[in-house]
């Protein structure tokens, strides 16, 4: 189903450097879990300080769990990456919402639907998944951060320290891979950038 | 090594009375401690301890060798190398791009480098008159013909229909 891209390193054409846009999902899932009470998100990374800082002070409890830092041990060490999906070992209906970023990018289909599935039992009912996608412009394997930055700015920083496959989708690829969820809302911005906040229902 | 370091000369008497804001321990890579410590001075492990430690008013720092199981409670609390158990810090903890963390944090502040690994329970203690901050309102503002402009694809889409 996904296309597997090859890196191009430094001469890629996608300068994620310059992605600098408004969120228009991140606005969605602020709003959501503004209405729930003592709201409760997982961010499965890239983590970074400046996303802790910013939903630490909007919900009750956040929760980190950086499944690109896992995934890019385990393909190092020569492990299954699905090993990796042992880390997310939290109690059913735990979440009101989970930040997958480009997490899908970098993932093979069944890795993705282990992922989707797991998403499912710990998010609770109503409760929302918010999913980035590179896009078709994003042929490098570089893998960045999407850092939230003056107010829901999101900006791309490059991660060097990990190497994981990019996983090309077509949209349509990225809705079928998330059947046990209801689409809520889907964007896709100049620069290429899709966005999918989904709910469990 | 179990030493002290007081950022004097070689040579030089280092005063062991507690609350010095300058001195601190420092625990060697090569010492193990099994049980709880408990002091009054910043407190810098290269080594391993396995049990809680209770710094009042005083600085923790877990360097890049170093590992920790255990209870910490401190001023500040600064991770480098790897710590497996929950944080209690007045002000601020700190993790740098070595670290590799896996408990529960609550601080007034905290900062995350990139690069370090994290499972973690984030609560940060909030001051009594600061409200949680709202989703910036101006975030709804697009420009048209630029990056912020979103093209909706799909909207309210009912699942089944």
């Amino acid at each position: 189903m996904s296309s597997l891209a090859h890196s191009h390193g430094a001469s890629s054409n996608f300068e994620a450097d310059q992605v600098n846009y408004t969120s228009s999902v991140l606005h969605l899932f602020i709003e959501a879990l503004e209405r729930r009470q003592k709201a409760q998100v997982l961010d499965l990374g890239p983590v970074c300080g400046e996303n802790i800082d910013f939903f630490v002070r909007r919900v009750q409890r956040l929760y980190v769990c950086d499944m690109f830092i896992r995934l890019d041990r385990n393909r190092r060490k020569g492990v299954p990456s699905s090993w990796a999906w042992r880390q997310i070992d939290y109690p059913p209906q735990s979440f009101d919402g989970i930040l997958l970023w480009d997490l899908v990018d970098h993932l093979n289909d069944r890795e993705v639907m282990g992922l989707v599935e797991l998403c499912r039992n710990i998010v609770k009912p109503s409760g929302i998944i918010a999913v980035f996608v590179l896009g078709a412009k994003a042929f490098s394997n570089t893998v960045n951060s999407f850092v939230i930055r003056d107010g829901l700015r999101l900006h791309l920083r490059p991660q060097p320290h990990l190497e994981l496959p990019l996983h090309v989708r077509q949209n349509r690829e990225v809705l079928s891979l998330f059947t046990p969820f209801t689409p809520i809302r889907s964007f896709i911005y100049r620069n290429g950038l899709r966005e999918f906040l989904f709910r469990l229902d | 090594m179990l030493g002290k370091s007081k950022g004097v000369n070689k040579g030089d008497e280092v005063a062991f009375s507690p609350g010095l804001a300058a001195e601190k321990t420092v625990i060697g890579k090569h010492i193990t401690i099994k049980g709880g410590i408990l002091g009054k001075e910043d407190l810098i492990i290269n080594g391993s301890v396995k049990g809680s430690i209770q710094l009042d008013g005083c600085h923790l720092t877990v360097g890049p060798a170093g590992k920790v199981e255990g209870e910490i409670s401190a001023q500040n609390v600064t991770i480098s190398g790897r710590l497996s158990g929950n944080i209690k810090a007045l002000d601020k903890v700190e993790i740098t791009k070595e670290a590799d963390f896996d408990g529960e944090i609550k601080a007034k502040r905290i900062s995350v480098e990139d690069g370090a690994y994290l499972k973690a329970v984030i609560e940060l203690e909030k001051e009594p008159d600061k409200k949680a901050m709202p989703a910036d309102k101006s975030a709804e503002q697009t420009t048209p013909g630029s990056d912020r402009e979103p093209l909706t694809l799909v909207k309210e889409t009912d699942k089944g229909k």
